[in-house]
């Protein structure tokens, strides 16, 4: 499978995080978290090719559209593909469960870093509620967000079938 | 490497890695790199950011155009719902406020001949362009919008951004057809401003949440919840007088209600107000008569948006506008001159 189709689908989540819905202050947190899972999901899925660097480009543009720091959702991403990397790959129940918790222990970590990297970026400390409401809201919609990759995936195949019978 | 990952068994050996181990570094560092260039606020990168957002903004508008549809929509759904109450409410205030016209016009006379004993001068006319939030550039580290405004329109870096319930922030970044505005929450806005009738001086700061905090407050100031702030222009960056918020909070912990919802903002207009500091730190790359002239010199290009002008009143108190008549800008401008 190319890599168009992953790098499109986060490339249109990526814009979307910077479209104005409207949402509270503390909440900014939430959308950038939602690409990262994404990213997550797309480099656990076999047969996927969806390289680091595309996942630092994608990174890279949501830094510019943001207007944060050049370079901190970038590393963000680069965490999330790698550890989507080594992840255990969606097959059954059981294994998406087990990738749920693993995104679990991701998203804590890229929070906790998050935190740490924009008190050091900003010399103060910054305030952790809206990292923390961001990695919780991305936890819990994880299935989702999985849910959603794989259809994207889904419908690629379906793409293959109609060329196939065509 | 996926398969198998029990821990009681044994992991198959890895294939040699060190290519794609080498990229991730490679990337990492380059990543901590950006980061570090761009804590520096080095140039390069600036540009390099303006020109892809400036590249993005068709599509950044193109995105948020339906979403923002969906959102008038959703308000007037909500106003319909609350339409009797709200006359009722309406009532009320426009009795209010007819108390407050007198008030207002008896001030104002009064202003004017204290003004003519003086022989007080004039302020500069302001000047502004209206335009649209584009793209909701927040994050957990900046609090910042897009608007589809840039130096093609004459807006510089500096500028004060209002709309029709207040100050909402200031532009911080100028691509040629895009505009990055701060907005007044974010961790590093800083606007010096005038609390109630006494006009104590304080700084309003931002902290990412909804309110401001307030401070650098002298001490023994008297505030009292509900107290207008507006900016004092002491910065040298903003015009004076512009409306920010209302005071809320207890004695020791004031915070600052902002008037404009800066959670939601649609449309936005730039104050083309030239402070010494400004001329000093952004030098103009595009001509700022051209877009300031837009509304009033028919023989120039008009300006994508509409421009408007806000003039001193004369004895009126009335607010001239060559543009589009009853902007955002106009209310708290109209704040300005009182």
């Amino acid at each position: 499978m190319s890599a168009y189709l992953p790098a499109l689908s986060v490339f249109a989540a990526a814009l979307a995080t910077a479209i104005p819905w409207g949402l509270p202050a503390g909440a900014t947190f939430i959308l950038p978290m939602l690409l990262m899972a994404m990213v997550f999901c797309w480099r656990t899925l076999p047969d996927t090719a969806f390289p680091v660097y595309l996942a630092l480009l994608l990174g890279l543009l949501t830094d510019i559209l943001s207007g944060g720091p050049l370079g901190f959702w970038a590393l963000m991403a680069l965490i999330a593909a790698n550890a989507g990397e080594r992840a255990p790959s969606p097959g059954d129940s059981q294994d998406r469960n087990r990738l749920w918790l693993v995104w679990a222990g991701v998203a804590v970590s890229i929070g906790v870093l998050s935190w740490l990297l924009g008190s050091l970026y900003f010399l103060r400390w910054i305030d952790a509620w809206p990292i923390a409401l961001g990695v919780g809201v991305s936890i819990l919609l994880f299935p989702v967000v999985l849910r959603g990759v794989v259809r994207i995936k889904r419908g690629r195949f379906r793409h293959k079938l109609y060329r196939g019978l065509t | 490497m996926r398969g198998d990952h029990s821990p009681f068994k044994p992991r198959p050996r890895r294939s040699w890695r060190a290519p794609g181990e080498l990229l991730n570094f490679a990337l990492i560092f380059l990543c901590i790199v950006l980061l570090v260039l761009s804590r520096i606020g080095h140039a390069a990168l600036t540009e390099a950011r303006d020109s892809v957002v400036d590249m993005t903004a068709p599509l950044l508008e193109a995105t948020s155009t339906p979403v923002m549809m969906a959102r008038h929509a959703a308000s007037q759904v909500g106003s319909y719902v609350g339409t009797f109450s709200e006359i009722d409410r309406l009532k009320v205030e426009n009795e209010k406020l007819k108390q407050w016209e007198w008030r207002a016009k008896l001030a104002e006379r009064n202003v004017a001949q204290l003004r003519a004993l003086l022989n007080a001068v004039d302020e500069p006319a302001l000047h502004f362009t209206t335009g649209n939030v584009i793209a909701d550039a927040r994050g957990p580290f900046l609090q910042s919008a897009l608007i589809n405004l840039g130096r093609d329109n004459g807006v510089r870096v500096g500028y004060a951004v209002i709309n029709g319930d207040g100050l909402v922030g200031r532009t911080v970044e100028a691509g040629a057809s895009v505009t990055r505005i701060l907005l007044l929450n974010d961790l590093s806005s800083r606007v010096p401003v005038l609390v109630g009738h006494a006009g104590v001086r304080a700084i309003a700061s931002g902290d990412n949440s909804a309110a401001l905090r307030l401070d650098f407050l002298p001490e023994g100031a008297l505030l009292h919840p509900g107290d207008e702030v507006f900016t004092s222009g002491s910065d040298g960056v903003l015009p004076r007088g512009l409306r920010v918020g209302v005071v809320t909070g207890s004695p020791g912990a004031y915070r600052i209600e902002p008037h404009a919802d800066l959670s939601a903002l649609d449309v936005v207009s730039v104050l083309f107000f030239d402070a010494p500091a400004l001329t000093r730190t952004d030098p103009p790359t595009a001509s700022l008569n051209r877009a300031l002239s837009a509304s009033s010199d028919d023989s120039k290009p008009p300006a994508p948006v509409p421009t408007g002008s806000v003039e001193q009143p004369e004895m009126t108190g009335a607010i001239k506008q060559a543009g589009t008549p009853g902007t955002p800008a106009s209310e708290s401008v109209a704040q300005t001159q009182r």
